[in-house]
């Protein structure tokens, strides 16, 4: 019986060289040697959002999408929104604004309000802390959707960031956000609903850009430094895509073998 | 104790050796690990169910202050703990009870509100749709003006009195939808595929912690 599953062997190996690339990446910052990160518009508009919604002494929101943890697609879309949840946590904590937080999900809202609730610790402020801004909404997507709707309307928030994974809901959200003269900064990996984030908010983090958002605001030298080992899994995924069409076009079907491998 | 248990060290071995399981399995053949792997995501399964209560109880206490306090709109907050209730009554798994999901009240509150409140959500889109375009269908520079010649171009496609009015339309929309469009799309998604790989590595190497407490310790 073979160790290794049949078909899986080349989707192992390019995960590893990924994986490889990034600890690389990692390694090498601690000697110094760091990539160039471009700048994200998006990420670098969150503190001036924080700050107008400070200055017109309204609230900033802050939700993190309707997926959850578990799944593998959506999962890390919801982990890093509530990165950047919690980046958006302790500004807002350190500087007194109002951070509401709607949840869809049950099991993502103990996490949201734990990190909320530690943000506001951190800063040294844990009696500003208001559990009651942290809502569980509804497990029902358009349940929730018109729940976050009323609140927007209502509250009319200065700041509206929307990081993670969201499906129809968005336009609405976004829209209302716009309505309302909010800044809004966005960002999605499910890739129809960006269309909806890049017409309807000032700012939009496209796919890939809402897992370094996290790494970016962080300053961290090693994180931001793990964004370049992703590069090479691009140029792996360009190669085999420009030769395997090259192959096909000449009747050869060996990359299509080799990844089924 | 209670200090031991809130440092962040645990929960970023749980999340290391829980994402060790469930990759691992995937493409090594070891049996012992593939099935302690399928305990583990059994196990999730009833950590996400028992989070469902956590939900109904951060409801059922937020609802109950707020008509406490007379907060502003109170009185919706009575309507949605009558209906959670009313929902959680009927649909308790008691067949023998005549209760479960074959009550013919929870079929009732299911088909005659829920369903139709969802559609409503679900088709007022439309008109959010018909706001943004309007709105993002001004050809203020050479990237808006290309979103609005692509716009135009497809709503030709879609309408049939364009594409009897003129044949070509279905052509070019369907070129604008397969060809360039699939190329952007198909950049996303694996862009966000690799950028997802790079976070797990920075998970399973307990750097990512912003979804831990903000990332830092109290």
């Amino acid at each position: 019986m073979a160790i290794l599953i049949d078909g899986r062997i080349f989707g192992l190996i390019c995960l590893l060289i990924i994986m490889l690339s990034v600890v690389y990446y990692i390694q090498r910052a601690k000697t110094g040697a760091v990539p160039k990160i471009r700048r994200v518009a998006g990420v670098d508009a969150i503190d001036e959002a924080i700050g107008r919604a400070v200055e017109t002494g309204r609230p900033v929101y802050c939700s993190h999408g309707i997926g959850n943890m578990r799944d593998a697609t959506y999962g890390p879309q919801t982990i890093a929104g509530l990165s950047v949840l919690g980046y958006v946590a302790k500004k807002c904590a350190d500087v007194g604004a109002r951070i509401v937080v709607p949840c869809r999900n049950p099991e993502v809202w103990p996490v949201a309000a734990d990190i909320v609730e530690t943000s506001y610790k951190m800063s040294g402020n844990p009696d500003a802390f208001d559990i009651d801004d942290v809502k569980f909404l509804s497990p029902d997507q358009f349940g929730y959707a018109s729940n976050y709707l009323g609140l927007l309307m209502r509250d009319k928030p200065g700041a509206h960031i929307m990081v993670g994974a969201y499906w129809a809901e968005s336009l609405q959200l976004a829209e209302t956000g716009n309505r309302i003269g909010a800044i809004q900064i966005s960002g999605t990996g499910n890739q129809h609903q960006l269309a909806f984030f890049v017409v309807a908010t000032d700012y939009c983090l496209i796919g890939e850009e809402i897992y370094a958002a996290g790494a970016y605001m962080t300053g961290e030298i090693a994180l931001i430094s793990s964004i370049a080992g992703q590069d090479v899994g691009r140029i792996l995924g360009v190669a085999l895509m420009v030769i395997g069409t090259i192959l096909i076009t000449f009747g050869s079907n060996a990359i299509t073998q080799l990844i089924g491998w | 104790m209670s200090d031991v248990f809130r440092r962040i060290e645990i929960p970023i071995a749980i999340t290391i050796v829980c994402t060790l399981l469930q990759i691992i399995p995937f493409y090594v053949n070891i049996q012992p690990l593939a099935s302690t792997a399928d305990t583990f995501r059994s196990w999730m399964i009833l950590v996400a169910t028992c989070a469902t209560f956590v939900g109904a109880i951060s409801l059922t206490l937020y609802n109950v202050k707020a008509i406490q306090r007379r907060s502003e709109d109170w009185y919706y907050s009575i309507l949605v703990i009558v209906f959670m209730l009313a929902i959680l009554l009927f649909g308790l798994p008691i067949p023998e009870a005549g209760l479960g999901d074959q009550n013919p009240q929870f079929s009732f509150l299911f088909v005659n509100i829920l369903t139709p409140l969802g559609s409503t959500m679900y088709s007022i889109i439309a008109f959010f749709i018909t706001s943004a375009a309007y709105r993002t269908f001004r050809a203020r520079n050479i990237e808006a003006a290309i979103v609005l010649v692509s716009g135009i171009l497809m709503i030709c496609k879609n309408a049939p009195v364009m594409t009897t009015f003129w044949g070509p339309f279905v052509d070019i929309g369907d070129w604008i939808f397969d060809v360039p469009n699939m190329a952007t799309m198909r950049a996303v998604i694996i862009g966000t595929a690799l950028g997802a790989i790079a976070l797990a590595v920075r998970t399973l190497m307990g750097m990512e912690r912003g979804y831990l407490r903000g990332g830092g310790e109290e």
